[in-house]
C-alpha cells in the first residue's frame, strides 16, 4: 500500500544510445530532430535471408569495449576489456554486453544523483533492471559449440549462466554498486523498461526502499533482431532515417533497436533534504493487461482501462503524451485513438521518440522515460518524425459495431502530432508502453516546483 | 617437458585470465595457491582447466577435475598423470 506523504523523485540518469557517446549528445540529437537509425552491416551480411536491415545499434567499439574471444570456443566472447576503465575485470567477467551497458549507465546515474557510497551501499537502496531478451549472443555460441561442434560443456566455462540469466543486468549492477536492498528484474516484453521503473516507484512509494536504480537494457544482438525479422513486423523499404514513421499512412513496421536507460529514483524528501537536483517527480504509475487472450493485438479496451487507472487519483492532465508509437499498422492507430478517448482532442501533444531511435524492446520504456525527462528539462516536445501523411479514412476496426472509441480518422488529429521539435510549457508528461502478452504500462511525471 | 616448463606454460595461461592481477604472476611456484595467493575467483578454475587441456593437448576426467586442489602443484601433477595415461 502507498505510504501517505511519500513522493518519488528522479535524481539521476544514464544510458547507452545509438550513434551517441553520452546523454548530452543524445539530448542534442533528439531536439535537433535527428534520426539515430542506420543500415546494419550485421544484417546486410545475411543477404536475402534477412528481411529488414535497418536498426538502432551500438557496437562494442562505440562503447570503448573490446571483445576478448575465447581461445577454446568458436565465436565465444571470453570476456570484455573496458578501454576507459569504468568497470573492473571482475565485474566484466560476469557480464554480457547489455549488462556492461547497465553498469556504465548506473555509474553515470549515481554520479548525477550525487549518492554517497554509504547511501549507494545501503539496505535502503535497490536495483530493478530488466531486459527483453536473454543473453542470446552468449547462449548461441555456447550451444553451437556443444551441440554442433560436439565440444565438452566445460569449455563454456563458468560465465554462461551469469551472462545469460534473465536478471543478469540487475545482478551485475548490484554486484558493482554493492547495494544491500532488493535486486530484481521485471520482465514485460516491450514494456519492460517502464515496468521496472514503475515497480521501483512502488518500492519507494510503499516505503520499502528509499533509493532504487531502475530501468531497462537491450544489448545489441542479431539473434534478438532475427526473432522480429522472422515475424515480418520490422519496417522495410525506406532509407534508415525514414524507416520509423509512427502514425504515417505508409508505416509498415517498427525498427528494431538496442540501447539502455537507467534512472536513479529517490524518496522526494530525502532527495530535497540533501539538496539534490530533482529532474522530475513521478506522480502516478499504473499497469494492467488486455484480458482478451490475444498475445499480440493491441486492445482499445485495455488501453481505456489503463488511462482510467492512471488518472483515477489525480486531477493532473499531461501536456505531452509520450506514446509507445512503434510504427506498426495496428498499434499506432489504436493507441492514438485511446489517447484521444482519454484526453479529448486538444490541450496536449503527442511525442513518438521511436521515430528517432527505433524500438529498443526491453530498453524502450526506460530510454523513452529519459527522453521524457529531457522534454521536461528542455521545455520542448520531441517530434514524431516521418508522420508525413495521416490516414483520412476510418480504420477498418472503427467501422465495426463493437467499436466504442472515436469515430474520426487519424488525420483529424494532425495538430496533436508535431513533425519537428518545438518549445512549449510542459509541466506534466505521460509515458505509455505496451508489450506482447497484452501488458500495458503508464507513468505520469511532472516538473518539480 | 619437466615440471618447471609446465609451470611456465601455466603462467602463460594465467596471463590471459583478466581477473588475475598480472603482477602476482612474477613468482609462481608449485606452492602457489590459485585462490589464496593469486586471488583467482573460484569460478575461473574451470576456465583455467579447460585452457590447460587445450594447451597441453590432453583431456581431463571429470572426476579428476572435481578432485583438483587449488595449488599449482595439483594441476602440474594432474597434467603429468593425464599425459602418462594417454
Amino acid at each position: 500500500m502507498q505510504v501517505s506523504g511519500r513522493k518519488v523523485a528522479v535524481v539521476g540518469m544514464g544510458g547507452v544510445f545509438p550513434t551517441c557517446s553520452n546523454l548530452a549528445e543524445f539530448k542534442e540529437k533528439l531536439f535537433a530532430n535527428e534520426s539515430l537509425l542506420r543500415e546494419w552491416d550485421k544484417a546486410t551480411a545475411h543477404g536475402k535471408n534477412i528481411r529488414s536491415t535497418v536498426a538502432g545499434f551500438v557496437t562494442e567499439a562505440e562503447m570503448d569495449l573490446e571483445i576478448i574471444p575465447s581461445s577454446i570456443m568458436e565465436n565465444y566472447p571470453e570476456t570484455y576489456i573496458d578501454k576507459l576503465n569504468r568497470i573492473s575485470a571482475n565485474n566484466l567477467a560476469t557480464a554480457d554486453v547489455g549488462s556492461i551497458w547497465a553498469m556504465i549507465s548506473t555509474l553515470d546515474a549515481i554520479k548525477m544523483a550525487g549518492w554517497s557510497t554509504e547511501e549507494t551501499e545501503s539496505e535502503q537502496t535497490g536495483v530493478v533492471i530488466g531486459s527483453g531478451g536473454g543473453g542470446h549472443e552468449i547462449l548461441r555460441a555456447a550451444w553451437h559449440n556443444f551441440f554442433e561442434l560436439k565440444k565438452k560443456s566445460r569449455l563454456a566455462g563458468s560465465h554462461n549462466v551469469d551472462r545469460a540469466m534473465v536478471y543478469r543486468d540487475a545482478a551485475n549492477v548490484s554486484c558493482l554498486i554493492k547495494n544491500k536492498g532488493v535486486c530484481e528484474s521485471i520482465g514485460s516484453a516491450c514494456a519492460t523498461g517502464l515496468g521496472n521503473i514503475g515497480y521501483a516507484y512502488r518500492l519507494i512509494k510503499f516505503g520499502l526502499q528509499d533509493r532504487v536504480i531502475a530501468g531497462g537494457v537491450e544489448g545489441t544482438s542479431i539473434e534478438t533482431f532475427l526473432g522480429f525479422d522472422s515475424m515480418q513486423v520490422l519496417s522495410r523499404g525506406f532509407s534508415p532515417e525514414k524507416s520509423s514513421r509512427p502514425f504515417d499512412i505508409n508505416r509498415n513496421g517498427f525498427v528494431c533497436a538496442f540501447g539502455g536507460g537507467i534512472v536513479a529514483l529517490e524518496e522526494y524528501d530525502l532527495a530535497k533534504a540533501r539538496g539534490a537536483k530533482i529532474l522530475a517527480v513521478i506522480d502516478e504509475y499504473f499497469n494492467n493487461s488486455d484480458g482478451d487472450g490475444d498475445m499480440f493485438a493491441p486492445s482499445f479496451a485495455g488501453q481505456q482501462r489503463l488511462w482510467k487507472g492512471l488518472l483515477a487519483n489525480t486531477t493532473k492532465r499531461p501536456d505531452v503524451v509520450k506514446v509507445h508509437g512503434t510504427s506498426t499498422p495496428a498499434g499506432d492507430a489504436i493507441e492514438l485513438l485511446s489517447v484521444v478517448d482519454a484526453l479529448g482532442e486538444t490541450g496536449y501533444h503527442v511525442s513518438a521518440p521511436k521515430s528517432q531511435f527505433g524500438h529498443m524492446l526491453g530498453a524502450a520504456g526506460s530510454v523513452e522515460f529519459i527522453a521524457s525527462v529531457l522534454m521536461l528539462e528542455n521545455q520542448a516536445v520531441l517530434p514524431c518524425l516521418n508522420s508525413d501523411e495521416l490516414s483520412e479514412n476510418l480504420e477498418g476496426f472503427q467501422n465495426s459495431e463493437q467499436w466504442n472509441g472515436p469515430k474520426k480518422p487519424l488525420s483529424v488529429f494532425r495538430d496533436l502530432i508535431p513533425q519537428q521539435s518545438f518549445q512549449k510549457e510542459i509541466n506534466t508528461i505521460t509515458c505509455l508502453n505496451y508489450g506482447f502478452g497484452g501488458t500495458n504500462s503508464a507513468i505520469m511525471i511532472s516538473k518539480d516546483y | 617437458m619437466d615440471r618447471q616448463e609446465i609451470i611456465k606454460e601455466i603462467v602463460e595461461i594465467l596471463k590471459t585470465v583478466r581477473t588475475i592481477n598480472p603482477e602476482k604472476l612474477d613468482n609462481v611456484t608449485e606452492d602457489t595457491d590459485f585462490i589464496a595467493d593469486l586471488n583467482t575467483p573460484s569460478t575461473e578454475m574451470i576456465n583455467i582447466a579447460a585452457k590447460v587441456e587445450q594447451k597441453f593437448d590432453i583431456e581431463f576426467e571429470d572426476d579428476d577435475i572435481d578432485d583438483l586442489g587449488s595449488k599449482v602443484r595439483d594441476i602440474v601433477d594432474l597434467i603429468i598423470a593425464t599425459k602418462e595415461k594417454e
